[in-house]
């Protein structure tokens, strides 16, 4: 039991990165295209 | 390793030239003109934070404290991007085309208080600008083979390039791809060395290389020497960073508390799960190259990784340094050019946006080239950065209360600030003896600064009631504790001491202030873009001016001859 949650306290943190990329690719994703849309550069 | 350097820096050069315009605009060189949207600036303040050196400094703690070690590392270096949130949405408000916070400090002060606040950013960004190209340089010497010369030169020459012509639109925008590399290659990285270097049976197998302390999650020498030291500089980095408060005003006004708790669960992970390296390292019994814990993370990744996934390690460090590089060239630009040309040289009203880009440009040359003199040098910059970080510490307290307090002074900024440094000093070098008397005086002020600090923390969220409950609690329930023993932690004890010195010379010089009230309406008009529609036609009046002046001595000169 000891095992496996020290492992798992060394694997959590590359899968909240993963979650984090994902929230900001979308977002990214979702300001680029907006910007598309009204014709304006994204920064 | 060439071959990725020139696909890094190109890539990065050709995003910046994809949104370069023949003509910037200088509140866009510095914010980009404040409405950034969540996806850029979610990614720009967690690639900003994540620097190489915090990396370097997680794997360490990781293996110097144990399994703990990367929490007291990464854990409260995210809570400074969280507990800064709440105070950053209050400065916005009153300041919303701000460019720096120094420079609401001159609209809310004067130039003493704008001056001290400038100063400490512009060394800070200039010892991290070092720091990152040591770090790189030290990294291209390990696995290439070139020098370490060579490599600062080739990441200076790389990250001004991309940077220089657009500045803040172009460190911001190259910081999505950044965090893309980064955060990608740290979710393949730390599994594959895991379980290259035995997983989870290696915490039976390596279990002996550990002491008592290193094995206890709860590690009381985790704790107060790496843990609280940095829990108590946690405001203080915060608010002395100008990258972040550039972030906090390029950021749309209603995205803040989105873009600052993805930042703060983003460099939490990443930090956190670099340093499991430390720890996996740590129950391996790898010994660190030369003694060096520095080498650590180079050392697991050339031990345990496969030459591709060696490439993806060196994007990821090259990522991270890169991404503070640009945000401290652009923010010591923006210093300079808003604070010292804006506000002192040519005053707001007279500042030509021009001038200020080439200001802006100028000094990202001029910061480049120190750094790299400093970086060659192999300049010893911890020194300094102990003294830039106590006088973050010792401005937290008259910075946050100037936005709140309307009674707050100059004077009583200027004063407190000065003499909580006065009395860092010789606690946290140990230039007096502490084991008599002075050493009970410490603690108490320490114990004040606990009180401090944590109040400030419930203050950003609670307001003002609960910040001095919370503050008069933790007083109370430390002393016993900490009167006695605290000064026996010098690099803690100095920073409580600037705390609470600064707060008690702060609040007792403003509570003689019976008369003047300042209007915060006043910070508004007083802060604000310089490039405007008025700028605009002052510059074409006087260039037109300048051009009829020259086709009449031009004709002129015709007749002559």
């Amino acid at each position: 039991m000891e095992l496996i949650l020290m492992a798992a306290y060394v694997l959590v943190w590359p899968v909240i990165v993963i979650g984090v990329l994902a929230v900001i690719i979308r977002a990214f994703v979702k300001d680029a295209r907006e910007a598309k849309r009204e014709g304006r550069q994204i920064i | 390793m060439v071959l990725l350097m020139l696909l890094f820096f190109g890539g990065s050069l050709y995003m910046s030239i994809r949104i370069s315009r023949k003509k910037e605009n200088a509140d866009g060189y510095m914010t980009g003109g404040g409405k950034i949207g969540f996806g850029i600036s979610a990614a720009s303040m967690t690639a900003t934070w994540i620097w190489a050196s915090s990396m370097y400094a997680s794997a360490t703690s990781g293996y110097t404290y144990g399994i703990s070690g990367p929490i007291h590392y990464g854990l409260w270096g995210a809570l400074m991007i969280l507990l800064i949130y709440p105070f950053g949405r209050r400065i916005r408000k009153v300041a919303p085309k701000a460019h720096t916070i120094a420079e609401v400090m001159f609209a809310r002060h004067g130039r003493s208080s704008q001056l001290m606040l400038a100063g400490s950013n512009v060394l800070g960004s200039l010892i991290s600008l070092t720091s990152n190209l040591i770090a790189g340089g030290a990294l291209i010497a390990m696995l290439s083979p070139f020098t370490f010369t060579q490599g600062i030169v080739a990441i200076a020459i790389g990250v001004l390039a991309y940077t220089l012509w657009s500045g803040f639109r172009a460190s911001v925008l190259t910081d999505f791809a950044q965090v893309l590399a980064m955060l990608g290659a740290v979710a393949i990285i730390i599994p594959v060395i895991f379980f290259a270097a035995g997983g989870p049976d290696l915490f039976v197998t390596g279990a002996s290389n550990l002491t008592p302390q290193q094995g206890d999650f709860f590690s009381s020498d985790a704790f107060f020497n790496q843990g609280a030291p940095y829990i108590a500089a946690v405001l203080a980095y915060a608010i002395g960073n100008q990258t972040i408060a550039q972030r906090l005003f390029a950021v749309r006004e209603d995205l803040i508390k989105k873009t600052f708790i993805t930042a703060t669960v983003g460099y939490g992970a990443t930090i956190i799960g670099v340093g499991m390296l430390g720890v996996i390292a740590l129950y391996a019994g790898v010994q660190p190259m030369d003694g060096d814990v520095n080498n650590l993370i180079p050392q697991m990744a050339a031990t345990y990784l496969s030459p591709l996934l060696i490439c993806v390690f060196f994007v990821m460090i090259i990522g991270s340094l890169s991404s503070t590089a640009d945000a401290d060239m652009t923010a010591l630009s923006s210093i300079m050019m808003a604070d010292i040309y804006g506000q002192n040289i040519a005053g707001k009203k007279n500042a030509n946006p021009k001038t200020m880009l080439l200001v802006g440009r100028l000094t990202m040359v001029g910061a480049t080239a120190a750094a790299l003199g400093f970086a060659s040098m192999q300049f010893n910059i911890l020194d300094l950065l102990v003294f830039v970080g106590a006088m973050w510490g010792a401005l937290v307290f008259p910075v946050i209360a100037s936005f709140y307090w309307n009674r707050v002074t100059n004077v009583a900024f200027s004063v407190a600030v000065i003499a909580a440094l006065a009395a860092f000093l010789p606690v946290r070098f140990e230039w007096v003896d502490l084991s008599g008397g002075l050493g009970i005086v410490s603690d108490v002020l320490s114990v004040i600064g606990i009180g401090v600090v944590l109040a400030l923390m419930s203050f950003g969220f609670f307001g003002l009631k609960v910040a001095i409950g919370v503050g008069a609690v933790s007083i109370v329930a430390s002393a016993p504790f900490a009167i006695g023993f605290l000064h026996t932690y010098p690099v803690l004890s100095g920073s409580l001491v600037a705390y609470a010195v600064s707060t008690i010379v702060c609040v007792a010089i403003t509570m003689l202030n019976k008369t003047r009230r300042f209007d915060f309406e006043l910070i508004k008009q007083r802060t604000g873009e310089f490039d405007t529609a008025e700028t605009e036609i002052m510059i074409e009046t006087e260039s037109a001016i300048k051009n009829a002046e020259a086709a009449g001595d031009g004709a002129l000169a015709g007749k002559d001859a």
